[in-house]
């Protein structure tokens, strides 16, 4: 094996404000996807924080009915739509290029521009709290409620959410292209589709959800847009439209982003175990197929969150969304395969790995009740589905991205990050998160409707939303760990060396932070882990 | 296992990898192009789901006009059937524009692109001229499910047309600096192909709104 | 892996102790607090349970919930077991630095693991098809129709005739004890979903049941009551976001015997031709205008004076939503003195208030709990 020091250029960051606001280098965009969507997770979480504490004990102590509505309708905005899906695709704008072994996206600029247009749409949604309100009809917005009605309060804030969805997903659409062109363009010589690594995959499949379903919510937004402004009638029955009919293109786009939220975070624990079970990804063929299912089915099950409309075909929907959990738990299943009788080296982004797989299970078991349409109509629109999307997007993603993020660091910024101060956020989140969400499948069980600011204290749903409201309060002390840990090792964490993890992938082959344009050398590559050939030679034959 | 991972084996050089590279095949901002014209499709496809839904649950197609109290009709076909012409023949003299680029034919290019232009200039004049008119009869946006859905959708075609003529216009200026040649014509493909997606939709709107009957 | 940091066997201690430490300081804080431990530990476990089904169709989607349940929970140990066990029996041991086999894959393992979940999840659908298509029937000829509309804020329940066309009397008030929807146990009741603005959701826990109440479409389900819940009152409420009154929309369902029942709606149809109480004699005080719009008093505060019956000139401008004026002692929850006749607007009524004693009041819509206002007599 003919080996050369790999020649080394001075890192490209630390350099001035200028340089970060007009850089076009898919790392730097990268990383500024991720401080952004963290500044919007903390501004999600403050407003998930203040529904907690209202929702501690009966009666109306701390807010009024309306603040109340815009609080959670802009916690899920801000989470779903500025924390999770531009944090993976921060995530993936920095890890995709460098693992397929390109020098850049292909398209910078308009990878640059896509970047600007979320803080741009998240100040326009925070102009909502100083406009009068914002939106407060529920992230759904189901028409006609989210109609301009005297008794809905909606005003102004509704338009500026529309503005900024729109905006979101135009960037959404663009990202999308330029993670396909370059996925499918830009692959150093050797990587063919089936040597990428699965973040890779998921990014790809992502991307064409993101493709396909992105643009119909936008046409529901415009729509949504011309009823309320100019006198349209395509969503209030009471002119004509069909309220329905939002409900349905809604969830075209809305279910596929479940798995636009999800699919990434799978990705990066797929990278995760196998590096540190020190053995390859269990049925990587499998895993490809696995999540180019998902995609698929994810087109076909959007009327399950309408069951009890009474105005869709139930059997098909219920039958294509049981189908759905088979590829999800092909994938569970490899992962715990991937970690059978490898050496786990446990450390914190395994922990947070191992936090997804286990919190993951529970809310893909838990979506099966939902599946089963009379248990739905139990279920629905109850504290329970609470539970159940928490339990897939914080539980999976969330995990998943406090994972990737460890795992990433040390090669975004050179320095590894404190263990110890690592493990205990791990533990301080997971325990909170099960505290905080757990009790929600018995509160939807014993009637708790969502989206409601005060309950009746004969209920009998007190001591279950105290504990709920401590989880949320132990979830918010989880993030100064975080936060002391990302401020520590910035400032003094140990060097990290090109491959602190023995990594597999071609982003551990170049230097932490990796130059301008990433390598200067790749090595050969001939199989899903290159990095891995190189270090032990080929050790199996497929 | 080697103990100093900073060493790679020399294989190649990364920068073979670089955009302008031989992979040969689709070019990037042609594909590009082409993912993005797939979002097009799909936006216009929530706006037709919308149509078709309303449409099929209204008992009467065109509704009543509350104002008349007969049923909306669009009596402007006389202007519509020459627009439709006009922009399928433009369609027709943009790709004429791209082959003639791929034989290095500049002058052709030109010539055709420029009467593309003028075309969807056109186009757009009949269109507005069609909105006059249509306003005049008391067909407006908020005149209930027909005036929302045809003002929707043949608005955002239109908004299209307009972006396509724009785009039309960079490279016809473009053209005229010299910037195009048989190796170099990717933007004119692009905006060749999204100029041909503006065209498949108008067919479709147009057989839509005018030519299919009523119920 | 001689150049990276090894994870050292005090980290994984770090790590356990943490663990450790957190259980045992949360059982603490739990046994100081006085808390029963065991029974708390024993209401979590029920809690995984839905309610006890009032009616035959949520009897039937209890008994789906628990196939489903027994199924996932399985499932759960399994796999939570696994990924557990895994953990445990293969963390790194210090100091161990060789090379685990490297496995890519096993074909009869993962055509396994894909046609077991496969053919369990089709096991769930069928067996919740079964379940729907019993549950989720419309009998031509339902023993009880009964309409139920919904609006910003409020429920009102229409009882209808046999046929369905005919409204025989209609009940405003969607709760307490005169109010709410009164149905007839062991009998089929139909309920027939109306709203007259936004999308609302009929749920009543235990039913184990909600439907949607969508506007510009009819929707409607079948329940009965089983015969021995005759006698019980169950809580409803509103379960899709229908704006800033949302959590206030609550109703209540009485059960009574059908026998009970028919006496019931007999009087209930009898009312409307009864005699008006009459006019209060006495001095006459002034008449007042009470105006409700937007689910609000626009008036606040008024006053009247002490010892002289008054009129209440109340206009109702809520298309569709139906208003009152109640009075009561003190506060909006004190002791009630006086109630007007509750109607939907837009509409104008005169109430004759009886003469009442110096001292502060509230008048409140018995519909909506946040429209309040105060009353001074003096």
């Amino acid at each position: 094996m003919a080996t050369t020091k790999v020649r080394r250029t001075a890192p490209a960051y630390g350099s001035t404000l200028y340089d970060w606001v007009t850089t076009t280098d898919h790392k730097k965009i990268g990383i500024l996807y991720i401080i952004n969507s963290f500044v919007f997770f903390f501004i999600g979480g403050l407003l998930a924080i203040g529904v907690r504490t209202e929702l501690a004990m009966p009666g109306l102590q701390f807010v009024t009915d309306q603040t109340y509505n815009e609080m959670f309708t802009m916690h899920a905005t801000f989470m779903i739509f500025l924390f999770v899906i531009p944090m993976l695709a921060g995530f993936g704008n920095y890890v995709v290029p460098l693992q397929i072994g390109a020098p850049d996206m292909a398209f910078p600029r308009i990878n640059a521009m896509s970047f600007w247009m979320l803080p741009l749409a998240g100040v326009l949604l925070l102009l909502g709290f100083i406009t009068g309100g914002t939106a407060a009809a529920g992230w759904t917005s189901y028409a006609p409620l989210s109609l301009d009605r005297p008794l809905a309060s909606t005003g102004s804030g509704q338009d500026l959410w529309i503005v900024a969805l729109a905006l979101i997903g135009t960037s959404s659409i663009l990202g999308a292209i330029n993670f396909l062109v370059t996925i499918f363009k830009m692959r150093a010589p050797g990587m063919t589709l089936f040597r990428m690594p699965i973040m890779v995959w998921t990014m790809l499949v992502t991307s064409v959800l993101v493709l396909m379903a992105t643009p119909v919510i936008t046409s529901a937004l415009i729509m949504l847009f011309i009823d309320r402004n100019y006198g349209g009638s395509f969503f209030d029955p009471a002119r004509g439209g069909d309220s329905i009919l939002y409900q349905n293109i809604f969830w075209f786009y809305s279910h596929p982003a479940v798995y636009i939220m999800v699919l990434p975070a799978m990705g990066m624990i797929s990278e995760i175990l196998p590096v540190f079970s020190r053995k390859p990804l269990f049925g990587y063929k499998a895993f490809i197929f696995a999540t180019a299912g998902i995609g698929a089915l994810g087109f076909s099950v959007w009327a399950h969150h309408m069951f009890t409309t009474g105005a869709v075909y139930l059997p098909f929907f219920s039958v294509m969304t049981f189908l759905i959990s088979v590829p999800t738990g092909v994938k569970m299943f490899n992962w715990i395969a991937t970690m059978w009788r490898g050496q786990l080296v446990l450390k914190t982004p395994l922990l947070f790995a191992i936090g997804f797989l286990s919190m993951f299970l529970i809310g893909g078991l838990n979506g099966a009740f939902s599946a089963s349409v009379p248990v739905d109509f139990a279920l629905h629109d109850t504290y329970w589905v609470v539970a159940h999307l928490h339990y897939v997007l914080f539980g999976g993603s969330v995990f998943g991205i406090m994972g990737g993020f460890y795992y990433w660091f040390p090669k975004m910024t050179g320095k590894m990050m404190n263990e110890t101060v690592g493990k205990a956020h791990f533990v301080l989140m997971f325990i909170g998160f099960n505290l905080t969400f757990f009790p929600m499948h018995e509160l939807g069980l014993a009637g708790m409707p969502r989206r409601i600011a005060d309950y009746s204290s004969t209920a009998g749903w007190n001591d279950l939303n105290l504990l709920a409201t401590v989880g949320g309060f132990t979830i918010a002390a989880s993030m100064l760990p975080f936060l002391w840990n990302v401020f520590l090792s910035l400032r003094s964490g140990a060097p990290a060396g090109d491959d602190p993890w023995e990594g597999n992938t071609l982003e551990w082959a170049t230097s932490s932070p990796p130059p301008a344009y990433n390598f200067d050398r790749l090595p050969e590559i001939r199989s899903e882990r290159p990095l891995f050939d190189l270090r032990h030679g080929r050790t199996d034959e497929r | 296992m080697t103990t100093d991972s900073n060493v790679v084996p020399v294989e190649h050089d990364p920068l073979t990898s670089m955009p302008h590279d031989t992979h040969g095949g689709i070019s990037n901002p042609v594909l590009g192009m082409l993912l993005f014209i797939t979002s097009e499709v799909m936006f216009f496809g929530g706006l037709f789901a919308a149509y078709f839904s309303i449409r099929a649950n209204t008992p009467q197609w065109p509704p009543i006009n509350p104002e008349t109290s007969e049923p909306f009709h669009l009596a402007i076909l006389p202007f519509v059937g020459p627009a439709t012409i006009l922009l399928i023949l433009s369609s027709v003299t943009c790709q004429f524009a791209v082959w003639a680029i791929r034989r290095d034919d500049r002058v052709g290019f030109l010539r055709s692109m420029t009467v593309t232009v003028i075309l969807g200039i056109v186009f757009l004049a009949i269109q507005v001229t069609d909105y006059a008119l249509l306003g005049q009869e008391g067909l407006t946006l908020s005149s209930g499910t027909y005036g929302t859905t045809y003002y929707t959708l043949t608005g955002f075609h239109g908004a299209h047309v307009l972006g396509g003529v724009i785009m039309l216009s960079v490279v016809l200026y473009r053209g005229m600096a010299g910037q195009f040649s048989a190796r170099h014509y990717d933007a004119v493909e692009g905006a060749s192909l999204y100029w041909h997606f503006v065209d498949v939709v108008w067919i479709l709107l147009f057989s839509l709104l005018y030519l299919l009957p009523g119920k | 892996m001689s150049s990276s940091q090894r994870s050292g066997p005090s980290q994984t201690a770090t790590f356990a102790l943490a663990i450790g430490a957190a259980l045992v300081i949360g059982t603490l804080i739990a046994i100081v607090a006085g808390s029963d431990l065991l029974k708390a530990g024993q209401a979590f476990v029920t809690g995984l349970y839905p309610p006890i089904a009032v009616t035959d169709q949520g009897a039937q989607i209890r008994d789906l919930y628990t196939i489903v349940f027994l199924i996932s929970a399985a499932i759960f140990l399994l796999v939570e077991g696994l990924i557990i066990w895994t953990v445990v029996r293969y963390r790194r041991k210090p100091g161990d630095d060789t090379l685990p086999a490297q496995t890519h894959g096993n074909k009869i393992a993962e055509i396994v693991w894909t046609v077991v979940p496969t053919l369990i999840v089709i096991f769930l659908f069928v067996i919740s098809w079964q379940t729907l298509n019993v549950v989720d029937t419309h009998s031509a000829e339902p023993q009880q129709r009964i309409r139920a509309v919904a609006g910003q804020f409020q429920w009102q329940f229409d009882y209808l005739s046999a046929d369905g066309k005919t409204i025989l009397y209609t009940q405003l008030v969607p709760t307490g004890e005169d109010g709410g929807m009164v149905v007839p146990a062991g009998r089929t009741v139909q309920l027939t979903l109306v709203s007259q603005d936004v999308i609302h959701a009929f749920y009543v826990p235990q039913f184990l049941f909600k439907r949607d109440v969508v506007p510009g479409r009819v929707n409607s389900f079948e329940f009965k009551v089983s015969d021995k819940e005759a006698g019980q009152t169950f809580r409803g409420q509103c379960a899709e976001l229908c704006g800033v009154g949302h959590r206030i929309m609550l109703f209540e369902v009485h059960a009574l015997t059908g026998a009970e029942f028919d006496t019931w709606l007999a009087a209930k149809v009898a009312i409307p031709n009864a005699t008006p109480p009459p006019t209060p004699s006495g001095e006459a005080g002034p008449t007042i205008n009470v105006t409700a719009s937007g689910v609000k008093f626009e008036q606040t505060t008024i006053s009247a004076p002490a010892g002289k019956h008054f009129r209440i000139e109340f206009e109702n401008k809520d298309a569709g939503t139906p208003h009152d004026v109640a009075i009561r002692e003190g506060s909006a929850t004190g002791k009630e003195v006086f109630k007007g006749e509750l109607f939907n607007g837009v509409a104008k009524k005169t109430y004759d208030v009886p003469a009442l004693p110096a001292g502060t009041y509230a008048f409140v819509c018995t519909v909506h709990p946040t429209m309040t206002g105060t009353l001074t007599v003096q």
